[in-house]
């Protein structure tokens, strides 16, 4: 007899930077068991995450990390419905182990293979987080290197409203963080810093803040922050890290905010879910909520776990994409710079 | 014995599914996709052609270097995945030894070379001696040029072997008298080879961990060494014997 969809087990695995992880679910929200095996300690004395030395790490950690998540989650190779995995965005090197071990496991199960974009796992991410959230909802991708808003207006039907340009935000604060001299990763360490300054400090610029443009662009606030920094160290003057961390985030979060909310209007949302690794950024998040609250929004965001990679979101979007019919064949490839688009 | 043999180290695809001491189908090519995307495809055929149902394999062997690092990770990833589900045992291969396998020739040197990048090779050299090959020169990455210029200066006949040849010294280089290529169609790394290898261990119950089975990658990565030459003072020196 065949499963009800609610009792489908899918087992996700996402490598795609510097996170192995795999993840069993039931059903589409039910999380039976997600391992998340972190390599930033490794990548910490570089200042940022070597591919090659991620993708060494990887093929060590594949096997005992979907080890532990299925013994975790008490369920056998053979109770397993469907296999899903990130195949982009992200270093392909790292993609391509998660990928390889993905169409292995699905082919010698004999189980479908689903290929899954792990930005809209990102935004999936949510539906762990609200177990009652459903279409239509606006969502905010704020992650390393993707800044996007997108109208999700059904489970496989997606408006892009906008993406970023040129540099994404996650971008900017890493590179800032790096020539102040802070430790990688510096997402949180900015947003820990700013947190002492005073974020009207020093005026940097918003850029594309007119209404109905939903694009972004970080890389004039980037060089603007670095020439800011520059100009200080010439100038001999010991830098003020936490005012200029305070008011770089108050550049990025205004312009964020500020379009999210306007995106919202236009597409008659009644609610806003954020998604991606710059969502564990508190600043952001209590200013997205403040304005929520204001304007009789929604506000949604996954918690910590579920902001950074892991393979519970994976699991999450192949599920609900394969009720689509969304699978993939054996000759699945990583790839590398895979976009959000229209759905 | 039913072993299904995976080959990603170089340019070449290859699998094989092969009984104990008998190869029984093998799919080798050099085409334009990746391994990525053709390597299961390629699994799935190969077993097809043989009659063979993944469930009644027996072990997988995979070549596990040196060569692409890229290419390593994506055969062992499907082989450990494999062998992970199927509850089989899994066993890596040196790609250069498997490819001195091609060439079972007593009396001669064969010099395998794998591409180690600007004009680098990871070489090791083998000789057959009463029907069992022994390594004669172990692993080491050497420049293309000087291994070449090496062979010349050994008193017997040497025979050169792997990508490396096909890439760079092939109607490239002018060799020594005494030394020569493979031929087109026995100079790349082949699956059957490493069946062939790996059966060897598999029947002396040998295996490998499927859960922390590496790549021999030979060398580090960049990153790693460009740190330490930066920070000599915390490289983790070996101690000297």
């Amino acid at each position: 007899m065949e499963k009800k969809k609610e009792e489908l087990l899918t087992l996700a695995i996402e490598s795609s930077c510097d996170e192995t992880s795999a993840a069993v679910l039931r059903g589409g929200r039910e999380i039976l068991a997600n391992i998340i095996s972190t390599q930033i300690p490794i990548h910490q004395k570089f200042g940022g995450v070597v591919p090659e030395i991620a993708s060494r790490k990887h093929i060590v950690n594949i096997m005992p990390v979907i080890d532990e998540c299925l013994r975790t989650a008490g369920v056998e190779l053979k109770d397993i419905d469907q296999v899903a995995v990130t195949y982009g965005p992200g270093l392909v090197g790292a993609l391509l182990v998660g990928v390889s071990a993905a169409k292995s496991l699905a082919f010698s199960l004999g189980k479908p293979l689903i290929g899954v974009n792990h930005l809209e796992g990102h935004i999936f991410a949510n539906f762990l987080a609200a177990p009652d959230l459903e279409p239509p909802f606006m969502a905010l991708v704020v992650s390393g290197g993707h800044t996007a808003l997108v109208d999700v207006q059904g489970y496989n039907r997606f408006r892009m409203m906008g993406q970023t340009r040129d540099d994404a935000a996650g971008e900017a604060f890493d590179k800032i963080a790096r020539v102040m001299g802070l430790p990688y990763p510096g997402g949180p360490r900015i947003d820990a810093l700013a947190k002492e300054g005073n974020p009207l400090a020093i005026d940097f610029p918003q850029a594309l803040t007119e209404k109905g443009n939903y694009e972004f662009s970080f890389s004039g606030l980037k060089s603007a922050v670095l020439n800011y920094i520059n100009s200080e160290k010439m100038k001999g003057h010991e830098l003020n890290k936490a005012d200029i961390a305070a008011s770089f985030q108050r550049s990025v979060i205004e312009v964020l905010v500020g379009k999210a909310f306007q995106a919202v209007k236009e597409a008659g949302r009644d609610t806003l879910v954020l998604a991606g690794g710059v969502a564990a950024n508190s600043g952001l998040e209590a200013r997205l909520r403040e304005e929520a609250e204001k304007q009789g929004v929604r506000f949604l965001y996954p918690d910590k776990i579920l902001c950074t990679d892991n393979a519970a979101m994976i699991g999450c979007r192949g599920y609900y994409q394969a009720l689509d019919g969304g699978y993939s064949d054996l000759y699945l490839n990583a790839v590398p710079g895979l976009s959000l688009t229209d759905k | 014995m039913l072993v299904l043999a995976i080959d990603t180290a170089t340019q070449v695809s290859s699998v094989a599914v092969a009984s104990e001491g008998r190869l029984l189908s093998e799919l080798t090519m050099q085409g334009k996709l990746t391994h990525s995307e053709t390597l299961l495809p390629h699994i799935e055929q190969v077993l097809k052609m043989a009659a063979v149902d993944k469930s009644q394999l027996t072990g997988i062997v995979v070549s596990n270097g040196p060569g692409s690092f890229t290419g390593l990770r994506i055969g062992l990833a499907a082989a450990k995945a494999m062998s992970y589900v199927l509850g089989i045992p899994l066993v890596g291969v040196s790609t250069l030894q498997a490819m001195a396998y091609q060439l079972p020739v007593p009396g001669v040197r064969l010099m395998c070379l794998l591409d180690a990048q600007k004009g680098n090779a990871y070489v090791e050299s083998y000789r057959w001696e009463n029907n069992t090959l022994q390594v004669a020169e172990a692993v080491k990455v050497a420049k293309i040029s000087d291994i070449v210029a090496g062979c010349g200066q050994l008193a017997e006949q040497v025979i050169l072997l792997g990508d490396a040849v096909q890439k760079k010294i092939a109607g490239k280089i002018e060799l020594p008298a005494n030394v020569s290529t493979a031929m087109p169609h026995l100079v790349m790394p082949r699956a059957a080879c490493v069946a062939m290898l790996g059966q060897q261990r598999l029947l002396a119950g040998d295996a490998d961990n499927v859960m922390d089975l590496e790549p021999v990658y030979i060398r580090r990565s960049e990153a790693e060494v460009l740190w330490e030459k930066r920070h000599p003072e915390e490289a983790s020196v070996p101690p000297r014997p």
